[in-house]
């Protein structure tokens, strides 16, 4: 009967384990699938739509990170395969204040001249389970306050004067990441088919630029 | 005297001119950058010192930094000067490859490299390029261990490699949509790796690349990467084959010396009448040679071996001639 007892013993140990693992699984069952921790990288203004049209077009030659006057412009590392040494911006840490000095100097067309508010570098999302006003009627406003673009891109929602709110006319720019106080970033910038109030629940998949 | 024995000393010059200016744009771009901001106050020591000799490099020639030193821009692989842009045609190959898409816009702004390889052949490797300027530092090192007693190699490889990675390049651009020889051509690595340095914070992966390429030609082979890899050399020999400017030997001023070919760290045979379509018309050869028999001429083949220099005992054996004895000169 030893070996009966030895059975029975790993089954219920096994339920025990199975059980008490349950709400992890759930939660990460909830979770959305693809999280979005920190990095954030967006494409310059002007750069092409297609993400692979772009790589094949820039030479690497740097001069968008040299003319740009806030310094917003990266580079990717040589590691990086294809993407190496094109640029992007991390709006975490300095957003694009859209004076297109990048897009006039590009010798090749990954960059073209476009006119500021048609310019596609995705859409601001916010996440209003974190942002301050959204949670409790805190006093911010920053990113409605550095918007370039004004009204039509971000704003206060009606009869609550801190609850930004982002618009279509909104290009990405991601100043508004840049100056955002919460440090867990409620304010992203993400691809434009993207509604601009984060979604939270199961099955959320957030789509970001590459 | 002969002048064309002055352009090494002038191509130096070049050289160092290029590199002064790869190291110098960053810094002017942190100078503007700061005077955009209007953010002098609030600099750090190290910043301000940026920000002051910057100026003072600048001021004479500019009434608004912030937008007029935008006409020099860039580095050798695409940049600014004088407000004209100038890219690297193998950059125009490469982005052409990658995308499959002619831009024409970007075409123009290498016409005038395209042509002046037309001209004069590997030009660019011998005048322009940065990286050849550490290059050729890089084999003056060598001489020095050399003589301090250490073995360099000098292996010979075969020249066609250097057409294979050009080819090569151009397919994997192809496949990977990616302009690939900007990851792997010197002087484009050169060019970013300072302003990477300067401006962004640190080096890059690229410079592990070049001290690499440095290494090869130390141990495998003499000036190695441009003479058997470089994909940019290949492309300007091939733009360059027709060229109608090149260095060319008077048989009748050539005494057999044989220092051209010491002295030529493309490995070339001066001597012999051997400059083809690798000759970076670097002039060493003309500089070092005691008789002036090399020099410049407007010529758009190569001479056939004229034979022995008319100066050397070996066409004076040929000729049956006595030789003469000092009281005769």
């Amino acid at each position: 009967m030893k070996r009966r007892d030895l059975l029975h013993r790993l089954v219920k140990s096994l339920g025990v384990i199975g059980f008490s693992s349950l709400p992890y699984g759930l939660s990460h069952l909830m979770m959305p699938r693809q999280v979005i921790a920190g990095q954030m990288h967006i494409p310059l203004p002007g750069a092409m739509s297609d993400y692979n049209k772009f790589t094949a077009a820039c030479i690497g030659c740097g001069l968008c990170g040299e003319v740009c006057p806030p310094r917003c412009v990266k580079f990717y590392k040589n590691t990086e395969g294809a993407k190496a040494n094109t640029p992007y911006i991390d709006p975490a840490e300095r957003g694009c204040t859209l004076c297109g000095k990048c897009m006039t100097v590009c010798p090749t067309e990954a960059l073209t001249e476009t006119p500021v508010r048609e310019v596609k570098m995705g859409i601001a999302q916010i996440d209003r389970v974190a942002c301050y006003p959204w949670v409790d009627r805190g006093i911010c406003g920053a990113c409605v306050s550095i918007c370039p673009l004004g009204d039509a891109a971000i704003n206060f929602e009606f009869g609550n004067v801190y609850r930004p709110v982002v618009n279509t006319a909104c290009v990405g720019c991601g100043l508004c990441v840049e100056v955002c106080p919460e440090p867990s970033l409620p304010i992203r910038i993400v691809d434009r088919s993207e509604p601009t109030v984060a979604r939270h629940g199961m099955g959320v998949r957030r789509k970001v630029y590459q | 005297m002969n002048w064309q024995m002055h352009l090494n000393k002038l191509r130096w010059v070049v050289l160092s001119m290029v590199m002064f200016m790869l190291i110098l744009l960053p810094f002017l771009h942190l100078y503007q950058s700061y005077v955009a901001a209007h953010a002098y106050d609030l600099l750090s020591p190290a910043e301000k010192l940026i920000y002051d000799s910057m100026e003072l490099i600048s001021a004479p020639f500019v009434s608004d930094p912030e937008t007029d030193l935008n006409s020099f821009k860039g580095t050798s692989w695409s940049g600014k000067l004088f407000g004209i842009t100038l890219s690297d045609p193998l950059a125009l190959l490469g982005q052409i490859t990658a995308s499959k898409h002619i831009y024409w816009p970007f075409v123009v702004t290498a016409l005038i490299p395209i042509l002046y390889s037309l001209l004069l052949g590997r030009f660019y490797c011998g005048w322009i390029c940065p990286a050849t300027f550490l290059y050729e530092l890089n084999d003056n090192l060598g001489t020095w261990l050399k003589r301090a007693g250490l073995p360099i190699s000098q292996r010979r490889l075969d020249r066609r490699i250097k057409y294979m990675v050009l080819l090569a390049g151009m397919v994997i651009g192809m496949l990977s949509s990616a302009v690939v020889f900007a990851a792997i051509y010197p002087p484009a690595i050169i060019g970013r790796e300072i302003y990477y340095a300067i401006a962004v914070g640190g080096f890059g992966t690229g410079m592990v690349f070049f001290l690499l390429t440095l290494l090869f030609d130390l141990l495998v082979a003499r000036r190695g990467f441009c003479r058997y890899i470089c994909p940019g050399g290949a492309l300007y020999a091939l733009l360059g084959r027709f060229r109608v400017i090149r260095i060319q030997r008077n048989v009748l001023s050539c005494n057999d010396c044989a220092k051209c070919n010491t002295v030529c760290q493309f490995g070339l045979d001066p001597w012999h009448d051997d400059f083809g379509q690798e000759c970076n018309n670097c002039s060493a050869c003309i500089a070092i040679c005691p008789t002036e028999a090399l020099i410049f001429k407007i010529k758009t083949t190569d001479t056939t071996y004229q034979g022995a220099g008319h100066l050397g005992q070996e066409y004076k054996k040929q000729q049956g001639e006595k030789k003469p004895s000092p009281g005769e000169l």
